[in-house]
């Protein structure tokens, strides 16, 4: 559905977004993740015809956004960083306006204009100057109007911003409701937010791609060995030796001690579970099992470790 | 088509939420009133006095009265009309409305003369209200019909060269504040250029004719349409629409 290659843009000197390439298919929730000034919304404004790349080309529902802009651009919905807004049009004049503008005929405009304000829940804002609206209700009105001509793509910049945690939700629903049909990129800052609606995720940080997978993979890939929290009520004797003679640990480090209890991290080695043998060894001494879980590494920890890392360039993933 | 007439009726209708329409329209009402009426009067006393001293009965309204009130117009419409183009552009791309126009499936010259005919329906409406007095006049004396005619054609066509720079100017800043005194200035220096005409030498004096927006009118006024100036106004129109469209799109390259 989406297929950037090579995609490069610069600002004069500036290189905002450097030799992207990735696919998007059709029904997929593609994640962008990057820090401030990583070039998210540069390249979201390549992909939607508002500035040419430098180098490199970009697909858009099988038209090449150069060569055939009017028809791609047809495809597609687009949610700027800013709603575009006109402060002085009511909210329905607006998405009337809009629907226009995207060819829509016009017996179905004033439906489609209907659906797309029940779906962003902006109908009771109808008759309200888009000026007068809160900042969460401009980021709705600009939703609902990405998604009125029904596009089979729909790239949306920061579609949670400004909204309240309840809207969060329903925006999340929304856009997860939408993939399926449509294929969805979406950038955002908040991680959680991607691995709840993202099937992939693109981590761009200096204008280039660090890593793609699933959030899943990523926070697997990330962890070369498996960590265990354990917490050992052992009446002040050192579990280290104990745990350590567990078959498959490889290292264990003290986390926290107080009165009597202690933590520790246990890393073992890749796909064995310890668990099992780690429980029985110490109940077997005698001491209380307090607490044992895994240890996963955040998407936020991954998240930083991508994209603070030194030369961060490369597709490739660093191991932890 | 439709796009245009959907980006017309926007841009006409935002005009009329922003106080600028109503100053403007309500700002010329009065200046021209003004004209209008020491046009009136001097006409008045002179057609008083040539009566008077058997100069050959009354005066022709159409070369003492309309005439001169029409040149007169021509330059209040310079004074106003920067007024009227200087949000077009301006305003789209500080608010960031402009991104929304520019990824939505329409070509530049759409975008283009849908706001020129935006700007030109607000002009209209100006020349409208000024049009209520001259019916007076209709009501007082018999002026001719024609040379009104041809006058507002001549205003209209002349306001479209002044719009299609304004666009220009417009489509370069994201402040309407800059577009509008560009436009002004550049318009000031295309009225002004051809008071130097007559000093000239024969070919800087061409040049300078041919530069003078308002110097075509001149025929127009007198009830004359003649092809050379309608051909003038309408490339002038069409170049300056046509740099605004490029404008547009090299600000896309440039980023
Ligand atoms: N119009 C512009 N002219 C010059 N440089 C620009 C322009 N727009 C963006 N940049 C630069 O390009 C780089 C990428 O910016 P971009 O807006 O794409 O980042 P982003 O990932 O969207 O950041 P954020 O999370 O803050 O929205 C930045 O270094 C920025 O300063
Ligand atoms: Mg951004």
């Amino acid at each position: 559905m989406i297929d950037v290659q090579h995609l490069t843009k610069r600002y004069g000197r500036v290189t905002a977004v450097d030799d992207v390439s990735f696919r998007v298919e059709k029904g997929e929730i593609l994640g962008f993740l990057g820090p401030n000034g990583a070039g998210k919304t540069t390249t979201m404004r390549v992909l939607t015809g508002y500035m040419p790349p430098t180098e490199g080309r970009a697909l858009v529902a099988g038209h090449d956004i150069l060569e055939a802009p009017l028809e791609a651009k047809r495809r597609t919905g687009y949610l700027p960083e800013t709603p575009p807004l006109y402060p002085e049009m009511t909210v329905r004049d607006y998405l009337m306006f809009v629907a226009t503008i995207n060819g829509l005929a016009s017996a179905e405009r004033r439906r489609r204009v209907e659906t797309a304000m029940e779906r962003t829940r902006v109908a009771d804002m109808a008759s309200r100057h888009c000026g007068k609206l809160s900042k969460g209700y401009r980021q709705r009105v600009g939703l609902a109007q990405a998604i009125l001509h029904n596009p089979d793509v729909l790239i949306l910049d920061e579609p949670t911003a400004g909204l309240d945690p309840k809207q969060i939700h329903e925006t999340r629903d929304l856009i997860k409701s939408l993939g399926g049909d449509h294929t969805v990129i979406l950038s955002t800052h908040i991680l959680p937010e991607v691995a709840q609606t993202c099937s992939r995720v693109v981590i761009i940080n200096k204008g280039r791609v660090v890593a793609i997978d699933t959030p899943e993979n990523l926070t697997a890939r990330l962890r070369g060995a498996e960590t265990m929290f354990v917490q050992v009520d052992s009446a002040g004797a050192d579990a280290t030796p104990v745990i350590a003679a567990v078959p498959g640990v490889t290292g264990v480090t003290i986390a926290a001690r107080r009165d009597e209890q202690a933590s520790y991290e246990v890393a073992s080695e890749r796909g064995h579970d310890i668990r099992r043998q780690l429980a029985a060894a110490i109940v077997t001494q005698g001491w209380g099992l307090l607490e044992l879980r895994p240890l996963r590494m955040s998407l936020e920890e991954i998240f930083l470790q991508l994209t603070t890392e030194e030369n961060a360039g490369g597709a490739e993933v660093p191991r932890a | 088509m439709r796009n245009v007439l959907a980006i017309a009726r926007r841009e006409l209708r935002s005009s009329f939420a922003s106080p600028v329409a109503y100053v403007a329209v309500g700002l010329f009402a009065l200046v021209f009133g003004y004209f209008f009426y020491a046009t009136l009067v001097f006409f008045a006393e002179r057609s008083l006095q040539a009566t008077q001293f058997g100069m050959g009965g009354p005066m022709n309204v159409n070369q003492m009265m309309i005439r001169p009130l029409m040149l007169n117009v021509s330059v209040i419409v310079l004074f106003f009309l920067p007024m009227l183009t200087m949000r077009a552009f301006a305003e789209e791309k500080r608010s960031g409305t402009f991104e929304l126009l520019l990824t939505r499936p329409l070509t530049d010259w759409q975008i283009v003369t849908g706001k020129f005919l935006g700007a030109m329906a607000m002009y209209s409406l100006m020349l409208l209200v000024s049009l209520v007095s001259i019916l007076l006049l209709f009501l007082l004396g018999n002026p001719e019909w024609r040379q009104v005619a041809t006058s507002y054609l001549g205003l209209l066509l002349m306001g479209g060269c002044f719009v299609a720079l304004g666009l220009f100017f417009s489509s370069l800043t994201r402040s309407q504040l800059v577009a509008g005194v560009l436009t002004f200035s550049a318009l000031l220096l295309l009225w002004v250029i051809n008071w130097t005409a007559d000093s000239a030498g024969p070919v800087m004096r061409a040049v300078v004719q041919a530069l003078s927006i308002t110097d075509h009118f001149d025929d127009f006024s007198r009830g004359v349409v003649d092809t050379r100036h309608l051909v003038y106004y309408l490339s002038f129109i069409g170049f300056g629409l046509f740099l605004t469209a490029r404008a547009i799109d090299s600000e896309r390259w440039k980023g």
